[in-house]
């Protein structure tokens, strides 16, 4: 069973021919080429696959692709400004060393994205608990949380 | 991986269609446990009818009587405005499941038909003596929750029937609860999990109604009646408290695997217990009298 589906990729209307067992993880990277997505554990332990879907974040790899019609979706390519200018999150992530190979970070900042996005000037507990479902086998975590404090002030300097 | 068909009906008369265009199709809501089966080749369905399309499966409603859709997603009960006032033991369950990004899509009703011995919203719902109603082709019935779960991963639920709401008696003004949960970290399944609520004498100190349960401590979700009854219209000392931890302990049938033990266990639940009594009611021979 196949089927086209439309939606909203990081702000452009896409439509991809889709089989019915895909994940939206499986389109993103694939015929979409958006492969800053990506796949840890598939069972939505890790949060690498996070992308946010009508504002919230949610684990691609558990995601039916069948039920993204019509939905607005956020990748971590959808972050870069024009002349691949890095976003005030990315940019934090870059100075505060939130990364180091680099496999969690997009996951990592599209739930730090999504947290800002309705919480501006969140607490250290509210951004530990935003994080809590992506893991990273290498910072330690702490440098992921300074950088996501960081983004909140300079977030608050741009505005 | 094996293909499967994935349908996505709008209404109940679209799906009873489809059960019988597709025999032995499965329902889908937001997938963070059937996802992970298909994964893990535990399951290989043929065909997955989506509930997330059907209007008449979500929505809050707040009156005398509560009703939550069965495909509320975790999320929306923490964020909704009142809930969190009206039945604090559920937010607070809710708190405690998964991380975000599951909490943005798992819904209460996969929580409850998963039948999972650890389904976190199970206990404040058995505390708060919720009825479920079970939708088929020939009508509906509502069915309390304590007698929902019939063995790990199996419900009461006939072929084809849907789960559509959730209701429950709004509690009174003189009601105290609390939800405590024991994971290996933040983000895990529960070891133990716990729930208690009381509600209080105007006459002084007792309870004129006490509802414990307790989580993945028996095969299914459990109500402590026993102990319930021990507690209830009783005085309340330290050795009431005792005995009353000694038996729950008594009473669950915990197991040993892969994220504790049968012997800890038990005892986190008398633990709990006691616990929570000292939180909501009484601690070192004082009576709470504010909550
Ligand atoms: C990483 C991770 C962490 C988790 N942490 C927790 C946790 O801390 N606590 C916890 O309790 N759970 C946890 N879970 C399990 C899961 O997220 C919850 O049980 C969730 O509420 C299931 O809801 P769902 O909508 O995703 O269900 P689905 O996966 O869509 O469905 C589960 C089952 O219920 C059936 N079903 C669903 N809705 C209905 C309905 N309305 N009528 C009839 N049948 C229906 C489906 O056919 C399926 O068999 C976790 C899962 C993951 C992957
Ligand atoms: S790949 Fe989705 S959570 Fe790990
Ligand atoms: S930077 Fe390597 S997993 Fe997080």
């Amino acid at each position: 069973m196949r089927k086209e589906i439309h939606f909203i990729l990081n702000g452009s209307a896409v439509s991809v021919l889709v089989e019915a067992h895909k994940r939206l993880i499986d389109i993103l990277r694939d015929p979409l080429g958006h492969k800053g997505t990506k796949e840890g554990c598939g069972e939505g332990e890790c949060g690498a696959c996070t992308v946010i879907v009508d504002g919230r974040a949610v684990n691609s790899c558990l995601y039916p692709a069948f039920e993204i019609e019509g939905k607005n979706v956020t990748t971590i390519e959808g972050l870069l400004g024009s002349g691949n200018r890095l976003s005030v999150i990315q940019q934090a992530f870059v100075e505060k060393g939130g990364i180091q190979c680099g496999f969690c970070t997009p996951g990592m900042i599209l739930s730090a994205k999504a947290l800002l996005d309705t919480n501006p000037d969140p607490g250290e507990e509210e951004i530990r608990n935003a994080l809590v479902g992506n893991l990273c086998r290498c910072t330690g975590y702490v440098q992921i949380i300074e950088s996501v404090k960081e983004a909140a002030e300079k977030g608050k300097e741009i505005k | 991986m094996n293909g499967y068909d994935y349908l996505i009906p709008k209404s109940f008369t679209e799906v009873w269609d489809l059960n019988k265009k597709f025999p032995g199709a499965g329902y889908i809501a937001g997938g963070t446990d059937l996802m992970v089966r298909i994964k893990q080749r535990e399951i290989r369905p043929r065909a997955l009818i989506s509930l997330r399309s059907i209007p008449e499966l979500s929505g809050i409603d707040i009156g005398d009587t509560i009703r939550l859709g069965a495909m509320t997603t975790i999320t929306d009960l923490i964020q909704h405005p009142e809930l969190g006032r009206i039945l604090p033991v559920l937010i607070q369950a809710a708190k405690r499941l998964g991380g975000t990004q599951i909490r943005n899509v798992a819904t209460l009703g996969g929580n409850l038909c998963n039948c999972s011995p650890c389904a976190d919203t199970a206990l404040p719902l058995l505390v708060l003596e919720a009825r479920v109603v079970l939708k088929g082709p020939e009508g509906a019935r509502e069915v309390p929750l304590s007698d929902f779960f019939v063995s790990p991963g199996e419900s009461c639920l006939l072929p084809g029937e849907i789960l559509t709401d959730i209701l429950l008696d709004r509690p009174s003004v003189d009601t105290r609860s609390v939800f405590m949960k024991k994971g290996r970290v933040r983000m895990d399944l529960a070891i133990a999990s716990f729930a208690l609520l009381v509600e209080i004498k105007s006459s002084g100190p007792g309870c004129s109604k006490v509802r414990i349960a307790a989580g993945s401590v028996a095969p299914v979700p459990l109500r402590l009646k026993e102990v319930e009854q021990l507690l209830e219209n009783t005085g309340i000392s330290e050795e009431i408290f005792l005995n009353a931890q000694k038996m729950a302990e008594g009473i669950v049938s915990p197991i040993t695997d892969i994220r504790s033990t049968e012997d800890y266990r038990r005892r986190i639940v008398g633990v709990y217990l006691k616990r929570a009594l000292r939180k909501l009611i009484y601690t070192n021979g004082e009576w709470h009298k504010e909550k």
